[in-house]
Formats: structure tokens, sequence, C-alpha cells
């Protein structure tokens, strides 16, 4: 293809006609104007070569439950803990291993019995503790997997090597990945969007830095753009005071007008990526106000989300802002929420962090369900660790119990998109220390999630630096018995 | 092993009859060898593949090798050593070369590289390799590991077109490829090119006009001069090593507290603007401390390596946090000064360059050495230089002895509640058996070096049980509180300094703090030229060894540096990776007459800028002539000149310059421009509040503007992340970035302050719409031009008749507005200003 058309392939329907203006022939353009072509944004389609075979789920939302979420206390039940409450950890599990500063000179370790109610739910059968109900409620419509472990011992190491595949900061984390491989689904939308909360008393002082949605050596443009909790969702958004749509649309039409001639004379193909540009942000100020609004939710969709709906930035109004954004083509919605870290206060804060996070899960879960959406699109529950089965603090000391940081087995569940629902995947040991059976690494975990996409994680490279890096590094397998 | 054996009996078995067969290639590699270049180097052609995909199993990691043979050095390729009984390649016999016998293979089982590891080979490759056997095989070290020397001038037709030598190499290559080099630009595009990439701002209008009337031949050499004479020029030029130096106001991490380290920055400004060598100013920032007689002015400049990030966290383990530190200086030398990824080799021998773990953490051992701590929990980390003045410094030396002695009482109540032994620890008292993780981790550090967080632990900790022990940690506590805020009053700058008792350096497995392996010293890598003999071998040898006539990467991969931020991409493209896995030179021997020619004109930057922009190269139009694309669709031959959307920050102090708007003073404290509410509220969970600046700091340029690591300027895009060490450009296109230049604050007030000036030096509106244009793009609108802007404008006028949205508009910003003029008028103009700001003429060097 001629190399100024193949670029005017990237400008939208609006961009055809005023081109005609400035040299595309008709016959020409006609044979651009197909619908695909209209699909892709400038912000970019993938790679040619990808999907590699046909994908399960055409888009991820992640609620990362940042700080690691007790997998003992909430999905994992051990009835061994019971009958060793108070005891001594067997010295086999802990030897030789590495917990945080906060436990790693503690004198004693006992076990700690699970502080909440376990049942089983659903026709599965699938263990989940009464502080989730909402959870319990749509069991059957999830895998959890009880085998997962990492490598990290702290929360940034570890939430870093789950999104981007290394404990270091600056590879590209997964949302860019799949925006950078498959490209848009959104004319006006950013293809990878993050958005983040936290819980009401701010327990934990964790920051939510902006390499767990970087592109790293990936281009720029494909990394997270983080929706903000207040003000404006998206960064200078809105047009000044005093300059209304229409005379910003006017500007624009004109700007368009005044680039297209330097275009005439300059041959430079990135003058139609500036247009296009231009047009595309103007898109997404329509689009964002509109995405934003929820007064075209019926009453019962935002009761299922609970009271903190309304609230711009906590964890119930990002779920449903991710539904929103799945409906309208986003490919990657990160959404992560802290609070998890419940160091010495599990006993009081575990309840809280349930309420605040629990009905808003299940609820994006049964929307997406209800829409037909959740047949292509995953979503993903999970922390990036889990918490000791034995004790952080003093057996005596009630309110200051805790759990410190467990990267040798934990629990996360997925939904939808290719998942074979109503399962639990492998096990830890008995007393919820070890994955046992069925493991499942890090790098298993992001191999499947590719997978669901349509990708081969080995042959999904990109060369830097002499190297060639994948999300995977060099390790990972799919994890075939999750699939559907 | 005993099957690899008898595969390597087959292949030999196989061998003898393949010999006896004769010399075969399969026909696509037949095909592709027709095609090769007539001489094939292992440098251009052969190393690139070998190490691209056989290194990873057969090269210098010893872990992760194969079969115990590796291909990346002479000896191990022709099996020259003694006892070696393999000979991979036999020079100029393709039949009996095994390397060659095993890429031609079909079958999967032994075929080299093996399909699994997905890096098979093209025929080209195929072809290239056979080729380069049957020519004899010559052998070479890596290209940038050779000292560079200058090549003789190659021939050229076009001899007119050339200015300068660097046209010679590039003109020399485009006739080679059938290619001819653009006319020249028109001098309106031609000043406004140079004033972006010397200056970093739009030339004034007065400035173009004089430049297009002066018939005079020098005049292009005459506006050189004065733009590299001109203060711009330190600032502009200070940006890119203010992205290479990671230099940021805050340390990074949680708590991300502020540090005082833009005296350095001014440092630098002055430096360049002087004009200082560059081996001095590698000199005096890598070890000016350790000069005979150090003065403040050397040791000023030695901040370069606290630049770096630092994790003072409560609970963080500090010497996890003094080794990453010294990490990242080695790790920011590896990139500056040598174009090497020596990172990897923190963990494993480098898997491609020569570069061993050994020989990392040889480097190591030089930054190894300064006295900073992983301690500190605020911006001034010791060792530091105190600019205050001396009645400031009297009151801290006051306050730090209130806090010695706090400590030693401190310490005297902890020795009597925990006893131990002589030489152990408090923590080692049988009392501490109490205590467990964090709060037993704060009573091991000597109370004089307790952070307030270790301070609180143990004060939580013995609450309720001993208030005499909680009153005195306490009285430290605020001693030391009062003295930190005394200390952030003071302009105190990170340096670099030598402890007397040498640090062990060791091997660190993983690169994990606490698994040292065996010990190493310092020392340079063997691939590079040896330090010379009897010399005090310290960061002062090191830095001098690095700007040594005979070091043959800093200059190349300086004066590449150069080229890139000129040209938008380097001679080398992956000007971070001059090792074997980089890109080879587009024009190697114009690198290499670069580079000798910096170090014979005693590496002087301005004479290399200007030999770079005197050059007719450097003047061609950017227009795409047709067919170009198809031809050159990097343009990395430069058959035109390059056409690139300027980097944020610039685009932001053009439009404060073209406004008037730009206050234009040098250095000082970093300043808070406009930037949206709760930014740094959202980041940090509400502990660091924006307090935005008024008045003058609000239109300094972007070059001042305060960086909080954690979350940079919001108004700036597809800059370096001021993290770790940058210096590969990103240039992206996203709607984000439209929207930061339509819709921010200092753009919208930039461009009714435009409309101000237009509207008071012009009366009519051509002349007006005529003067903003000039002022964004150095030339005249043309007559479709012009009437786009005035259609533009009567619209904007309807819009605006209505006065309140006109004042709502001429609000945003805080430059007071000049109420005579009509607001209607005035919004109007602001309207189409702003378009012009937008422009893609506007915001791109062409």
């Amino acid at each position: 293809m001629n190399p100024f058309l193949e670029h005017s392939a990237n400008l939208t329907r609006r961009q055809f006609f005023h081109k005609s203006a400035v040299g595309i022939g008709t016959a020409a353009l006609a044979s651009l104007l197909t619908p695909s072509v209209f699909a892709a944004s400038p912000s970019g389609r993938g790679l040619p070569e990808l999907p590699h075979f046909a994908p399960k789920a055409k888009r991820v939302i992640y609620l990362f439950q940042n700080g690691a979420p007790t997998h003992v206390d909430l999905f994992d039940y051990k009835p061994k803990l019971a009958e060793w409450h108070g005891r001594q950890i067997p010295e086999e599990l802990i030897s030789g291993k590495r917990f945080s500063t906060m436990t790693g000179g503690q004198a004693e370790m006992p076990l700690l019995q699970e502080i909440t109610q376990f049942k089983q739910r659903g026709q599965s059968g699938a263990w989940v503790s009464d502080y989730l109900p909402h959870i319990a409620d749509i069991a059957d419509d999830l895998c959890f997997i009880k085998s997962m472990y990492t490598e990290a011992v702290n929360h940034s190491p570890a939430i870093t090597f789950l999104l981007t595949g290394s404990e270091m900061p600056g590879r590209p984390s997964m949302g860019s990945w799949l925006n950078y491989g498959l490209g848009s689904d959104s004319e006006d939308l950013p293809a990878f969007v993050v958005m983040t909360s936290r819980d009401k008393e701010a327990s934990c002082g964790q920051i939510f830095y902006d390499y767990y949605w970087t592109s790293g050596f990936l281009p720029s443009k494909h990394q997270g753009v983080k929706f903000r909790g207040n003000g404006e969702p998206v960064l200078y958004l809105s047009n000044p005071d005093g300059m209304d749509r229409n005379v910003r649309r006017g500007i624009l039409d004109d700007l368009e007008k005044l680039n297209a001639l330097n275009m005439e004379e300059y041959g430079d193909p990135e003058i139609a990526t500036r247009i296009a540009q231009y047009e595309m942000a103007y898109q997404m100020q329509m689009s964002v106000p509109e995405l934003t609004d929820f007064s075209d939710e019926p009453q019962h969709i935002l009761d299922m989300y609970g009271p903190d709906v309304h609230r711009q930035g906590s964890y119930a109004y990002n779920c449903l802002m991710a539904r929103r954004l799945a409906e309208r083509g986003v490919k990657f919605v990160q959404l992560m929420h802290a609070g998890w870290d419940q160091h010495k206060n599990l006993t009081y804060q575990l309840k809280t962090q349930c309420l605040d996070t629990d009905a808003p899960s299940a609820a994006l879960v049964k929307d997406l369900k209800q829409r037909g959406l959740l047949d292509d699109t995953l979503v993903i529950w999970g922390g990036e660790f889990g918490r000791t089965p034995f004790l952080q603090g003093k057996i005596s000391d009630y309110k200051q119990w805790g759990r410190d940081h467990h990267p040798y087995g934990y629990t996360i569940w997925m939904a939808g998109g290719g998942i074979k629902p109503g399962i639990s995947y492998g096990a830890t040991d008995e007393f919820g220390f070890n994955a046992q059976e069925n493991k499942v690494h890090v790098h298993d975990f992001q191999a499947t999630i590719m997978h669901l996409l349509g990708i081969e994680h080995e042959r999904f490279v990109f060369k830097h630096q002499g190297r060639r890096y994948r999300l995977t590094d060099v390790h990972g397998s799919v994890v075939k018995g999750v699939l559907g | 092993m005993d099957s690899r054996l008898l595969l390597s009996f087959a292949v030999c078995t196989l061998l003898v009859f393949c010999i006896s067969c004769g010399p075969h290639l399969p026909p696509d590699v037949a095909e592709a060898y027709k095609n090769l270049p007539e001489e094939i180097d292992i440098n251009f052609h052969v190393r690139p593949i070998l190490s691209d995909r056989c290194f990873s199993c057969h090269g210098p990691d010893e872990k992760t090798r194969e079969e115990d043979l590796r291909l990346d050095t002479k000896e191990d390729l022709y099996g020259l050593k003694k006892g070696d009984r393999r000979h991979p390649i036999i020079p100029g016999d393709v039949e009996n070369s095994p390397v060659i016998w095993r890429i031609l293979q079909e079958d999967p089982d032994n075929i080299m590289p093996p399909p699994d590891s997905k890096l098979s080979l093209t025929a080209e490759e195929k072809a290239i390799l056979v080729k380069w056997v049957e020519q004899g095989a010559e052998w070479k070290p890596h290209w940038s590991f050779i000292p560079p020397q200058k090549a003789h001038l190659p021939k050229v037709q076009q001899q007119e077109w050339v200015h300068n030598p660097v046209d010679q190499y590039i003109l020399a290559r485009l006739e080679r490829e059938g290619l001819s080099p653009s006319p020249e630009a028109d001098k309106r595009t031609l000043i406004r090119r140079l004033s972006f990439d010397l200056r970093g701002l739009p030339p004034s209008p007065e400035e173009v006009e004089a430049f297009v009337q002066n018939p005079d031949p020098g005049a292009y050499e005459n506006i050189v001069n004065q733009f590299l004479a001109s203060s711009a020029y330190g600032e502009r030029w200070c940006w890119e090593w203010l992205d290479i130096a990671r230099y940021s106001d805050t340390n990074g991490f949680q708590g991300d507290p502020t540090r005082s380290m833009w005296p350095w920055r001014d440092w630098v400004i002055q430096a360049i603007n002087d004009n200082m060598a560059y081996d001095r100013f590698t000199v005096l920032q890598l070890a000016g401390d350790l000069l005979p007689d150090a003065s403040v002015d050397d040791i000023l400049p030695t901040g370069f390596n606290r630049n770096h990030m630092y994790n003072g966290e409560g609970g963080r383990i500090p010497e996890e946090t003094r080794v990453d530190n010294v990490f990242d200086r080695v790790e920011t030398l590896g990139t500056v000064w040598l174009g090497l990824t020596v990172g990897c080799s923190r963990c494993h021998d480098h898997k491609f360059d020569p570069i061993s773990q050994k020989e990392y953490y040889q480097f190591f051992d030089y930054f190894n050495q300064t006295s900073e701590e992983g301690i500190g929990y605020h911006g001034r980390v010791a060792p530091i230089l105190d600019l205050s003045d001396s009645i400031q410094q009297a009151e801290l030396a006051a306050l730090q002895t209130w806090v010695d002695e706090k400590a030693q009482a401190l310490s005297a109540h902890e020795t009597h509640l925990f006893p131990h032994k002589e030489g152990e620890s408090p923590a080692d008292s049988p009392n501490a058996n109490e205590l467990s993780g964090d709060d037993l981790y704060a009573l091991r550090i000597p109370p004089d070096r307790r952070n307030p967080y270790f301070l609180r632990l143990l004060r939580e900790a013995h609450e309720d049980k001993d208030p005499v022990y909680v009153q005195k940690l306490n009285e430290l506590s605020q001693a030391i509180t009062k003295r930190d805020n005394e200390a952030s009053q003071h302009i105190q700058v990170m340096v670099m300094d030598n402890i007397e008792e040498e640090r062990p350096s060791f091997i660190l497995t993983k690169g994990s703090y606490n698994q040292p392996e065996t010990q190493v010293h310092r020392n340079v890598p063997e691939v590079l030229p040896p330090l010379p003999e009897g010399i005090d071998n310290n960061r002062l040898a090191l830095a001098m060894w690095l700007v040594d006539r005979e070091h043959p990467l800093t200059a190349r991969v300086t004066v590449n540096r150069f080229w890139q931020s000129i040209f938008g991409t380097g001679l080398v493209k992956t000007s971070d990776d001059f090792g074997i896995q980089g890109q080879k030179p587009s024009h190697p021997q114009l690198l290499d007459w670069l580079a000798v020619e910096f170090m014979e004109n005693g590496w002087d930057v301005k004479a290399l800028h200007k030999q770079i922009v005197m050059s007719a190269t450097y003047r061609q139009s950017s227009i795409l002539r047709p067919g170009l694309r198809e031809k050159d669709p990097d343009n990395r031959l430069l058959a035109r000149a390059p056409r690139h959307r300027l980097p944020s920050w610039m685009i932001r102090d053009q439009a404060l310059a073209i406004s008037g708007l730009l206050v234009d003073s040098i250095g000082g404290p970093s300043v808070k421009p406009y930037q949206p509410p709760g930014i740094w509220e959202e980041a940090t969970f509400g502990f660091k509040t924006y307090e935005q600046d008024h008045g003058s700091n609000l239109y300094r340029k972007t070059l001042y503007t305060f960086w909080r690591r954690i979350v940079g300027p919001t108004m700036l895009f597809d800059n370096a992340a001021r993290q770790t060490c940058s210096v590969t450009p990103s240039r992206t296109n996203t709607p984000l970035h439209a929207l930061t230049t339509l819709n921010d604050i200092t753009y919208v007030e930039a461009a009714r302050v435009l409309a101000e000036r237009i509207m008071k030096a012009k009366v009519e509106d051509p002349e007006r719409l005529s003067l903003a244009f000039h002022l964004a793009t150095s030339r005249f609108p043309k007559t479709e031009e012009m009437n786009i802007m005035t259609q533009s404008l009567e619209k904007l006028r309807l819009a605006y008749q209505q006065t309140s949205a006109a004042e709502e508009l001429l609000a945003v910003g805080e430059m007071p507005r000049d109420m005579n003029l009509n607001a209607g008028e005035h919004a109007a103009f602001t309207g189409v200003c702003s378009m012009i700001l937008n422009l893609d003429e506007t915001i791109t060097k062409q």
C-alpha cells in the first residue's frame, strides 16, 4: 500500500471526508472505507501476526487486590489450622523461607485459625468465607486457583512481578503488552485504562506506582491511562472555562484544514497522524463524560454495586466504570484496590475491606453476565501474594492479630472469557502454606491470560537492548486445567 | 552426556559423508548467496547473527552455556586453545566447518539453532555465514571495542554539495544507494530549526527577518555563533543531561521527601555555557571530590551520582537501599559513558557482551566506597555539601550536638535496660527477647543513626511499660525533628566522598545484597583498555580512564548522543547499547571521524555542535520527496532533514516565549507552575499537597519545574521518567498530548496573552493574525492559510458576542488582562491563538 494511504487508513471516517478536499481520490477512498478501518484507532492497530489463534476473551478486567488478601481466611479452608491454633508451625515448613522483616525476627510463629466462618457454596461446593457473601453467591461462575505462588516477599516487587513479569520496575505491564499486540477496539477511549482506590481508613500507605502500568520499552502510547479518582477522570479533558464544545469543534476543524495544507507541502504522514490525534482527543472529550455519567443505569444495577457506587474513586464506582469501559471496547481495565495488608489489624479491618469490595466485585461479574459480555470478558480477582497461616503478633493480643506476607501459596479467582466456571483448581498443603497440587506460578498465570486472548506467549516477544523480552520472561506454561 | 557423545560421533560420520558428496547449498540459501555484498565482515554481517541466535547458549554466560561450546571469542570459534579438539569454524573450509554443517541441516534433531528456540536462521543469514567462512572467516574484535580512527574521506561525485567532512560521509553513502541529498531548507525553516537545536526556543520575528534579509554568505555562521554563545544554549542542553542524570527534586518511593539538588543543576547549566571540555565535565562529576585539594566547585559536580532515587521507607533494610544505589551508579556509568547495558551482569554473566558478573562487581567496588548509608529518610542523606551561610551552619551544628547528647543518654539507658556483652548490641541481650521483627531490628541500630520510624517502633513497643525509656526515646525524636527542620531550610546538596577504611566488595549472587560470594577489587573490564600502571586505583582513575584518548567508547557514545539530539536518531540507533546486540552504526566512518575530531579538539562540545549544524546535511529541507520514503522509510541515510515533534518541554517553553510570558532567568530553586488539583494527593494518599506558585514562577522555563519523582510534572509527555538514567527519546502521539496543549491552563493563558500581544501590536485583523502566525512558525501565512484563520476568527467573534463566555475564557490563568481590550474581541483572538499554538508546524521542528 502507498505509505500515505497506509497512514490515512488510521484516520477516522470524519477525516476521510475532509481528506477528499486535499487530494485523496475517491476511488482510493472507497477502497478504504471498510468497517474494519474504522474499528482501528489511530493509537494503533495491533501486530499483523496477532492473535495467533482465535481468542476466547476479547478484553480483561483485572480487579487487583493490592496488599495481598488472606487466602486462609477467605477461600482456602484448612480445618487443620483450628486444630493447631496457637501451636508453633512445623519447622520444616518455614525453614529456609523468607518472610518480611516484620516476622523474620519473630521468635514464635504460632498457627492461627481462620477468623471467619467457611461454607461450601453453590453446585460446585467451593469454600468461601462468610465475609464474602456476594462472591459466595456467584461461586458457580468462578474458577478458583488455590495453588498460586510467587517469588517476591514485598508488595511493590511482587505486584511488579505479576503485572510485568519482572520484580524490577521498567518492563511493560500486561495491559501495555496487550495494547501493543492486539491494538484497540475503541475509537474514542484508550485501550488500557487504570483506576485505583483504597479502603476508607487508608490503613496502609502503599503507593500505586506508575510503573504498575508502564509501557516500559514499548512505545509510550501503550502505557495505561490512569482515570483519576477525583476531579476530571482524564487530565486536561475539559475545555477551558468559556469555551463550549461547539467553539472547540470549530477551532479543531480549522486546525485540521491548516494542518492538511502543511501536509500537502511536506508529505509527512506524521501530519496525518497529528490530525487523527486531535480528532481522537475531541472524541474522548465527548465520550468520557458520557462514560462517567451513571444516570442511564437502572436503580437495581446501581444497588447491586452498593452505596459507594456514587462516590468517584471508590472500588464500587470503579467496578461499574470497568463494566462501562468493557462495553465500549476497552481492552484492558486494571483496577487496583489497596487495603489488604493486615499485619496488625486482621480482626477488624478484614471485615471492612470485604464489605467495601465483596458486593461490587460480584456485581461486576453478574452485570457482565446478564449483558452477555462475560463470555468474552476475562475477569480476574487477586493480589500479589497471600498471607501467612501463622500469626504476626502475640496470640494473647487478639486486637493486634495479623498475618504477614506469604508468597508460597495463595488463592485468586477468574471468571468469563474462556475460563471453566464452577471449579477449584490446585491446592495448598494442609496448613495452607505451600502450593502443592497443580501449582500455578505467576508466569503460568500470565501465559494463561495470553492464551485466552489468542496469544502464544512464547512467540510474543519484543527486542530491546539486544534481548528478546516477553511478559513471561523465559518461563511459563498455559494452565490447561482452568480452560473452558 | 552419553547420548550427546553419540550424537557428536554421528555428526562426524555424517560430515565425512557430506564432504564426499561435495559442497552444495539448499536452493533458498544458494539464491540468497547471490545477493550478498562482495565482502562479508564479521562486525557488520556475521557477529550480529551469531550473537542474536547463538550466544544465548554458546556465548559469554557460563551458566547457560550448552555443550561447553562458545562462539564469542576467537580462540573458541576456531578452536585455537591448547588441546582443543573442536574447531567450530575452519577458515576457508565450508565443507568441514561444523557450524556451517549445523545451520544447513534439515533434520530437526541436528539443525542449529534448534527449532524450539524460535531463533531459526533465514536463508540470507545462512548464506552470510557460508560466504564468510569461504572468504577466510577473518576475525576482528567487536567494532566498538576497537579505538576509533579517522578513515580517509570517501570520494563523492557531487563534491560541490559538501560543506564539511560530515557531508562527505553522508553523501558517499547516499550516492552508493543511488540517492541524492535534498536542497537546502529555506532560511526561515533553517533559523527556526537552529534556534530549537541550540537554544530550545523559537527565533524572534526580528531575528528571522534580519537573517532572511541578510545576503551575506556568512550570515548563517554568524547566527550559529550567536546561538552557541547565548545562555539559553546551556539550558537547552542541560535538559538532556538531567534525563541522563535521573535528576529530580525528590527521593522517590514512599514519603518521597524533597531534596535540594538544584545547585548541581545550575552547575551543569554553567558548565555547558562555559563550554567546559567534556573530559573535564566527566571527571568532575564522577570524581571531583578526589581531585587534589578539591574545592566546593570540584565537589558540587559529584552530585551527579547522588541524583538517583533513594528508598528510605520505614522498615526497609538499609543495606539493601545502599547497595541498590551503588548498582544505579554502575549502570548509569555503563549507559552514559560506555554505551553498554552492564546491568545484565548484575545477576549473571552478560549473555551477549563480554562483561562478566565479576567485572560488574569490579566496577561496583569503585562506587562502593562512599560514606552514604541506606538509613537516611530525608532528601539530605550524607555526604552532603552545605551551601548555607556560616550562621546557619553554626545553628545546625548546635542542634546536632543536642541530638548527640540525647542519643548518648538513650544509649546509656538501653545498656541498662538490655545488658549485653562488650561488642554486642542491646538487641543481643536476653532482655530483648520480648521484642520481635522490626522492633528488634530498630534496637540493633545505634541510637544516633535511628530514623524516626525506628524510634517510633520502639516507643510503641514500650508505651505502657517503661515511661522513662519512652521519654528518652521521645527526647531524641524531638531533637532529631528540630535538627531536621533546621537542615531542611539549608541548601544541602548530596555529593560523593570516599571513606577512609575501604568497604570490601563481593560478587552478589543474583544481585542480592545479602548473598555475597567472592571478594573482588576495583578494575576495568578486560575487553577494554587496561588502567595505567602504578596509579592510585580509585574513582578518579576510573574517570580519567573513561576520557583517555585510547578509550574506544566514550567519545563515540557521546558524539552519537549529540547526533541523536539533533537528528532524532543516533548514527547508532541504540544510543544506550554499543554492545554486540546493539545496532551497527549507519555511518561507521562518520561516527569514528566525529569521535576522533571531538577528542582532537579537546572534547569541545560547542565545536562539535557547530560542526554538525554547519554541515549541508543538517541544512537540507525536510520535505519528503516522492520515492524517498519507500527507499529509506526511517531516514537513516539522511537524504533529507528529519521532521519531528518538539519534546513537550520545548513546546511549553515556546508557548511561554511567543506569548511574551516567559520569565527568562537562569537557575535557582525549582518552581511549581499550574498543575490540576489533587495530583500529588491522589498519588501519596493525601500526604503531599501541591502548593502552586504565583507570579513569575509560573512562567519560568520548564527546566526549572519541580519534579516529584513518583508523579512527575503532568504537563510533560514522552519525557524520561527520571527514575533511572535515560538516553533514548520517546516520540509518540496520543490524544492525551493534544488535550494537554489544548486545555492546560499554561497553554490557554499563553493563547490569551499572545492574543493581547497581537491586538496591541497591530490594528487590522490580517496584520494581527499574521503576527501570531509568524511568532509561532517563523513565516508569514499563505493566502489560503490567512483565509482559514480569518474565517475562524469570524466564527469565534460570533460565539463570543455573549460576553459572559468571553469573560470566563479570559479569566484563565493568573496574568492580569488588559481590561481596555474588548472582551469579545480578545476571546475570539484567544481562540485563534490557541489554534495557532496547536498547529502541527508550531510544535514540530521541520
